[in-house]
């Protein structure tokens, strides 16, 4: 019994035709008003597109490898320039400075001999040292004798500052002669290096698809198991809603990060599984809001005359439920699980930044942000990079379910 | 009232023991130990070593011997760090962390009503736009990121603050910048909430009928706009507490606070049964009395609201 062929043409009062606007096209048509929320789906779309294409841009030579270390390639900053110019660059300001160095240390020297040796500790650790001497110690202070001897130490620094000086030196004469046979050093960074020598592009890219699959597939195991609790609670409602609500009640009073961390520091750290039991961690406790969103909603609507007309008419409560009840309640799911995406995204950062999250080869932006964090006195753009490009995507995420909202939800009261 | 609170505190037993059961089994059923190294330990060693904190007995035996001395508040001693007894762990660092905590709750709900209420007044002009700008920002930067920004800008570029520690190291100074990161996004959330809600109340019948009666702006603003809006803020609380709570683990571990934070993050990953334990006993009990101060918060506020 079907009335799929009914008659949708609606009429005015002047008897012309008017086009349905649909709900969904209402709110599209609201959507793209809100200048932010527009410019926010395409940033997002943008992200999407670039990390879904990351494998085939990487074949195609476009982007380096993520994982790949070039060990010259240490610590460059972001430039337009090939690598191997800049690792000359680095080079040679290093040489400068050894030379600097050791220029004023001659002079120095030449001023006042005890001043020579720049350390604190090494009076003390001179008189210590001789002490040892006296006394016949074992082998294993003889051992240390050339590093810690204090009356050939400058000497000593200083023979080492000019060794380094004369390695950087035929290093730089290596380069030059390599810079244009090797293709590597041809290579350009443009958001530069990390410590091991890793394009910071490719990682941010790289971070940014494993964050945005937590955030994706959290999302849907969390509104697949949210609109089934939440229908089936409130559509059967008694004793079952009572018990169901009851558990979400519960759970909801545990300290739910606290329950993650534990669940990850015990699974967490063996490779790839790893990635598994934070999307079962993550997931787990999340679809408490949805499913009491949810149930709300199909209480609000099961009393409805088209829920009487469909069960008249001898529908099932699956049908019911799936047919009936949930179309009216998508909007609400929709902008629930946009601004679900962005607050998973942060937890598994959250959880990688601890060191309890991602484990490595791979690598998700909050792991690349707590590797950034280690070395921003000097090399701020590790930190930056991911730091920017995470910041923007949850921006936009946010404004994106801000946007939604309103446009699906117009008389929504807690806008802000 | 008091029927209500004895009520919500006696509630609060079956989930601290659910809390507990939880973790302690969750713990447990994982293989690998804090005994676990690199290097096996004999045979004869590995048993003495677990007859000494009664991990030998059946697992029964230790969760109902564990939750006895939970109820003395006893959490026995850490598995990883010897000669410290977690309860020791936990009062040297629970002070600092609920220091940090409540500085910066009262910063966020103190600047975030302050700031909702007048770009919510100054509704589509500039000082709205600007601070509802600072808002969004606020909500989608993680605080791991805000964090060392903040601590770099601050700390190393312009060394007007300490870059991390805490007072007994730096004097109050050592506060600002970790209390400032842990409020940041509640600030943000509670602004834009105390904005729209003042707005909505602006709108409402009681308020035209205040400055019908000739009522000053002032005094229609502060007796009767703001005490309606600020219900919802009151409701974040919750929420916004337990946030910063777990929130206060990250902000603690990159501004090297010595707070509860960083030996539950190293707990969790040396396998320290008692301590994880000992951590989220402390940690739950705090957000659920957090919660039930709320609550009660709500009530008082609220003459709609009766607890009967």
């Amino acid at each position: 019994m079907s009335i799929t062929d009914k008659n949708d043409d609606a009429v005015n009062e002047f008897n012309q035709y008017v086009k349905p606007v649909s709900l969904w096209a209402d709110a599209w048509r609201r959507l793209r008003r809100n200048r932010m929320a527009v410019l926010s789906l395409w940033v997002v779309g943008f992200y999407i597109l670039i990390a879904l294409s990351a494998p085939l841009l990487q074949s195609a030579g476009i982007l380096h490898s993520y994982t790949e270390q070039i060990i010259d390639h240490q610590n460059l900053r972001p430039s337009f320039r090939p690598s191997g110019e800049l690792v000359i660059e680095l080079l040679e300001a290093r040489i400068l400075q050894l030379e600097e160095n050791l220029a004023s240390r001659e002079k120095e020297e030449g001023s006042s001999y005890n001043m020579a040796t720049g350390f604190d500790f090494a009076p003390a650790a001179d008189i210590v040292f001789d002490d040892d001497v006296d006394g016949g110690e074992e082998p294993l202070a003889a051992e240390e004798e050339p590093e810690e001897d204090e009356t050939n130490y400058s000497p000593t620094y200083a023979d080492s500052v000019v060794e380094e000086l004369e390695r950087s030196k035929s290093e730089v004469e290596a380069l030059r002669n390599a810079i244009h046979s090797d293709p590597q050093h041809s290579k350009v960074y443009i958001l530069g290096t990390d410590d091991l020598g890793r394009d910071m592009l490719a990682r941010a890219i790289y971070g940014g698809r494993i964050s945005i699959m937590i955030g994706i597939v959290g999302t849907l195991t969390a509104v697949l198991i949210g609109i089934l609790i939440g229908s089936i609670s409130g559509y059967v409602g008694g004793a079952t809603d009572n018990f169901l609500m009851r558990f979400v009640d519960i759970m909801y009073s545990l300290p739910y990060m606290l329950i993650v961390i534990i669940i990850m520091s015990i699974a967490g750290n063996k490779g790839r599984g790893s990635i598994i039991i934070l999307f079962i961690a993550i997931a787990l406790i999340s679809w408490l809001t949805i499913a009491r969103v949810v149930r709300g909603q199909i209480i609000s609507l099961k009393n409805s005359e088209f829920v009487e007309a469909a069960r008249s008419m001898g529908a099932s409560t699956p049908r019911i439920i799936f047919r009936h009840l949930l179309p009216n309640t998508l909007g609400v799911i929709i902008v629930f699980s946009t601004l679900l995406m962005p607050s998973f995204i942060m937890q598994e950062s959250f959880l990688s930044f601890l060191g309890l999250g991602v484990s490595a080869p791979q690598a998700s932006w909050g792991t690349l942000v707590s590797e950034g964090v280690r070395g921003m006195e000097l090399r701020a753009w590790q930190l930056f990079v991911p730091a920017i490009s995470m910041t923007v995507f949850l921006f936009c995420m946010n404004f994106l379910g801000d946007g939604l909202r309103d446009a699906l939800d117009p008389q929504s009261k807690n806008r802000g | 009232m008091a029927r209500f609170f004895i009520r919500r505190l006696l509630s609060l037993v079956p989930t601290l023991f659910i809390i507990v059961t939880l973790s302690f089994f969750l713990i447990r059923v994982a293989p690998g130990g804090p005994f676990n190294r690199e290097r096996d330990l004999p045979e004869a060693i590995l048993q003495n070593i677990l007859a000494r904190y009664h991990m030998d007995e059946p697992l029964l035996k230790q969760y109902t011997r564990y939750m006895g001395d939970v109820i003395r508040w006893d959490f026995g001693p850490s598995l990883r760090y010897r000669d410290r007894s977690v309860n020791e762990m936990i009062d040297t660092t629970l002070p600092v962390s609920a220091a940090l905590g409540l500085t910066a709750l009262s910063l966020a709900v103190i600047l975030g009503v302050n700031v909702g209420i007048l770009s919510a007044l100054k509704q589509n002009k500039w000082p709205d736009y600007a601070a509802m700008s600072v808002a969004v920002v606020g909500i989608s930067i993680p605080l791991f990121v805000v964090g060392p920004i903040l601590q770099l800008i601050f700390a190393i570029w312009l060394k007007w603050l300490p870059p991390g520690q805490w007072i007994s190291d730096h004097g109050l100074k050592a506060l600002i910048l970790p209390a400032v990161t842990l409020s940041f996004p509640y600030f943000a959330y509670i602004a834009r909430l105390s904005r729209a809600s003042v707005l909505e109340v602006l709108r409402s019948d009681y308020i035209r009928t205040a400055r019908a009666k000739g009522l000053k702006e002032s005094v229609v603003i502060v007796k009767h706009v703001i005490k309606g809006a600020l219900l919802p803020v009151v409701t974040f609380l919750g929420p916004a507490l337990s946030g910063i709570v777990t929130g206060s683990v990250v902000v603690e571990s990159v501004f090297v606070v010595p707070g509860l934070g960083r030996p539950f993050v190293q707990a969790a990953i040396n396998r320290d049964y008692t301590l994880i334990m000992g951590e989220v006993i402390v940690y739950a009990l705090l957000l659920i009395m957090a919660n039930l101060v709320v609550d009660l918060i709500y009530g008082l506020l609220d003459p709609r609201i009766s607890y009967k």
